[in-house]
């Protein structure tokens, strides 16, 4: 009979075991496939902090949306401090770039005016460039952006590195190809590699997670395009408040570009479309018109966990003993940071935000 | 929106044959190819204008007869195709944004090239595919060195050394990596050669040139390294048993600054995995190979495939794969009622029968993946040696990548999965990807022609 039992590993249930298993938690973590295979290592590995345009949902002077976007700030703030540590530590290509976030009409351009503050608020550097500022701060960017911010503590980590070294240095159990089928009470979890017992479950399965229980969630596929590399053209990652956008040239001097493309679900796998690399290409090479030349290498679908209302799903479960830990959208750079809160909730009791509960009622 | 009954990649002996069927039946037929000019690769064409083009040969003859036949079919060359989505299909032309064209049916007929193998010193200016080098001498007229090792196997080890020959090439020593021929085999390929005397007498022929001009032909032996500073200087080459796995201490080395690497090809299996066709596994025919059935239908719905991507099997087959798809696509189509199928099945039968006897003698051993040292580069793009893809500790194909990025470059795996795999013990490749081809993001760039609404 172990602890705790982790159903997933991703980023999230990694990063859980990790934080357990140091903690001298009797720990094992279950994975159906390899480590690291899905959303966690097919992301683009980009650590966004600046409140982006998928975070708004009812516009920021909805009741309530203002501070939960600073909340979320101050989140991913911290969340970026515990990526440094982690890359102190294991050495995962942590790179701070600076993130720029562009806008091409003056619409998207208040919307960035009107963010800066709740940013600031919660304690993230960022500067609204307008005009001739961004032109002459980015040379790069076509003259259709009128208008970025620049956050300064932005960058970029290798997502299929991070999962892998973290797992090594946990020292947990690690059991691949072991594809949970049931979680009777007791707990006693049932995998085509047999079967585990544990006090308690965390279910830490990403967009697979309602398998186990009825979430508040969706998944979808989400696309990404990988080209040529080149030289150093962009030092700072770029993204858009208004169209779907995120690019960046990672370390080896390719660039990664995607933005919330879909892709479409395939038997076993989602699948690129040719629409989302064509559409996503137009955007970037909107914003950067030195990429026209670049070549496309390779495109791939990441899946994303997309909670109804934004938020995380993170704490206990109204089955007392079973967790969960999705965080959704942003999640390769929440995870960390969710775990450790989830870990010091198992090991002593820390209180979780309630707005997280597994339980919640989200509107419709 | 522009559409073909019969849209065909690939203009070698399969697409062109398929055109000119297709065309005859009655079908709007479109050819695509990624060259400047048609033939593929065994008729390539030549990059200078051919006043007179019987002075290049019977076989130079052949292609330009098989281009002639197919010309009434749409033919678009420097043309790729870079996306299968259904019986829509992403072409771009060569300083034109890409386009989406609907194939009713779907030929694929890219052919196949050179195996790759890695060796220590593979990587080295000097050493190049008997596919480049006849590519050089065909197009440009260009030797690629002054004085040239050859080594390799299978059936055309031999024709291009000849030809090397004939142009003027000083050739240091043919190695074929099989067996000498044995009077069995010779019994063997003379009973399956009717039909087939072309073919015996080219092999015949080649082999005597070489001998006629004392170039040593050697078998059962393998290039295990080459070396040099800066490019090739010297080959150093070893017997092989029946699995071509070196033999200890039979190491022998010769002074050269070209070495030209022909053990076999393998298919070009990039667009029927982007379709999703099923695939077998047949090493004597180059390793994966599509599935096809009498018809040279594919496994997914209006893709057919002929020619060497659904197995290496030479010209003389392709050409009939690809007359056999052709017919096989307008019956389905209804623009034909009936085929007159049985004599090109009654020569297929045949070629292949020769075929298989020559690659009984030709077949790959296991050891031509085994020749890399742990300093070796095995992906040339992304510089992963063998010692990395060693130490990642893995036997799945996918973590592999990840881990080492073995397969993430330029070439998009078409160098060294095969041989990737073969390290981690497995044949299966990594999941195909989309594009099938590098391509400019100007080119692609395209607005969705409706709206996706907020993202989430």
């Amino acid at each position: 009979m172990r602890d705790v039992l982790i159903i997933g590993g991703g980023i999230a249930g990694v990063s859980l075991a990790d934080h357990l298993a140091r903690a001298g938690v009797d720990v094992v973590l279950l994975e159906r496939g390899e480590l690291n295979r899905e959303a966690s290592g097919t992301n683009a590995g980009s650590m966004h902090l600046q409140i982006a345009i998928h975070q708004f949902i009812g516009g920021m002077d909805a009741p309530g949306e203002a501070e939960r976007l600073q909340e979320e700030t101050r989140l991913a703030a911290e969340a970026a401090e515990l990526w440094k540590e982690l890359d102190d530590e294991l050495g995962l290509d942590f790179h701070v770039t600076g993130g720029l976030m562009v806008a091409e009409t003056e619409e998207q351009l208040q919307l960035l005016r009107d963010k800066q503050p709740l940013e600031a608020a919660a304690g993230l550097e960022t500067h609204v460039l307008e005009a001739a500022e961004v032109r002459s701060f980015a040379p790069y960017l076509s003259e259709r952006v009128i208008g970025a911010t620049y956050c300064p503590a932005e960058g970029h980590v290798n997502p299929l590195i991070a999962v892998e070294r973290i797992a090594r240095r946990s020292g947990a159990e690690i059991v691949t190809h072991a594809e949970v089928t049931a979680i009777e009470p007791g707990f006693r979890v049932v995998t085509t590699a047999g079967v585990f017992d544990a006090q308690r479950v965390v279910n830490a399965a990403g967009a697979w997670a309602p398998a186990f229980q009825t979430l508040p969630m969706k998944a979808m596929g989400l696309h990404v395009n990988v080209t040529e590399p080149r030289a150093r053209l962009l030092e700072p990652m770029i993204q858009h408040i208004g169209r779907r956008l995120t690019l960046k040239q990672a370390y080896n001097g390719t660039f990664i570009i995607g933005g919330g493309w879909p892709s479409r679900e395939a038997p076993g796998r989602w699948a690129t479309t040719w629409e989302s690399a064509a559409g996503n290409a137009a955007v970037a090479v909107d914003v950067v018109p030195a990429l026209r030349d670049v070549r496309l290498l390779r495109t791939w679908s990441g899946v994303i966990a997309w909670t109804d209302d934004v938020s995380p799903i993170l704490g206990e479960s109204e089955v007392p003993g079973l967790y969960t830990i999705v965080v959704g959208s942003s999640g390769y750079t929440l995870s960390p940071l969710f775990a450790r809160m989830l870990a010091e909730q198992i090991v002593s009791g820390t209180p979780l935000p309630l707005e997280y509960s597994p339980e919640r009622r989200t509107p419709a | 929106m522009e559409a073909y009954d019969l849209l065909i990649v690939g203009g070698g002996p399969a697409g062109l044959a398929a055109a000119a069927e297709g065309a005859a039946a009655g079908l709007a037929v479109g050819l695509v190819d990624e060259r400047v000019t048609l033939g593929g690769q065994i008729y390539k064409q030549p990059g200078f204008e051919v006043r007179d083009h019987r002075a290049l040969g019977a076989e130079h003859l052949r292609g330009r007869a098989l281009i002639e036949a197919a010309s009434s079919a749409r033919m678009m060359t420097r043309t790729l195709a870079l996306a299968i989505e259904g019986p829509a299909v992403v072409l771009a032309t060569e300083g034109e944004p890409a386009r989406t064209v609907i194939a009713r049916r779907l030929l694929l007929a890219a052919g196949a090239h050179d195996r790759p193998v890695a060796f220590p010193g593979w990587t080295l200016p000097g050493v190049l595919t008997a596919g480049g080098a006849q590519t050089l001498v065909k197009t440009q007229r260009v030797l690629p060195g002054k004085r040239l090792l050859f080594a390799g196997s299978g059936p055309l080890a031999l024709a291009f050394p000849a030809q090397l020959h004939g142009y003027g090439a000083t050739i240091a020593a043919v190695l074929e990596a099989g067996p000498p021929p044995r009077a069995g085999d010779v019994a063997r390929m003379a009973a399956a050669a009717r039909g087939n005397a072309s073919l015996l007498r080219d092999a015949v022929r080649y082999r005597a040139q070489l001998l006629r001009a004392r170039i040593p032909l050697r078998y059962r032996r393998i290039v295990v390294r080459a070396e040099g500073e800066g490019r090739v200087e010297s080959v150093t080459h070893a017997a092989v048993d029946a699995d071509w796995r070196v033999i200890a201490g039979t190491e022998e080395t010769v002074a050269v600054d070209t070495l030209c690497l022909g053990y076999g090809f393998v298919p070009s299996v990039e667009l029927p995995r982007l379709a999703g066709c099923a695939f077998g596994f047949d090493e004597a025919r180059g390793g994966p190979v599509v599935e096809v059935d009498e018809w040279m239908r594919t496994s997914v719905d209006g893709v057919l495939a002929a020619g060497d991507g659904t197995g290496v099997e030479g010209s003389h087959v392709a050409v009939d794969e690809g007359r056999l798809a052709a017919l096989g696509a307008a019956l389905d189509l209804g623009a034909i009622a009936s085929a007159d199928d049985a004599p090109i099945r009654a020569r297929l039968t045949r070629k292949r029968a020769f075929r298989a006897a020559l690659e009984r003698m030709h077949r790959v051993g296991p050891g031509i993946f085994e020749l890399a040292t742990a300093d070796t580069i095995v992906c040339r793009c992304e510089s992963v040696t063998r010692a990395a893809i060693e130490a990642a500790g893995t036997s799945d194909i996918h973590v592999m990548k990840a881990f080492t990025r073995a397969g993430m470059g330029l070439c998009q795996g078409r160098n060294c999965q095969r041989q990737v795999a073969a390290l981690i013990g497995t044949t299966e490749y990594a999941t195909p990807r989309l594009p099938a081809r590098p391509v400019a993001l100007g080119v692609i760039a395209r607005e969705p022609d409706h709206d996706l609404g907020r993202f989430q």
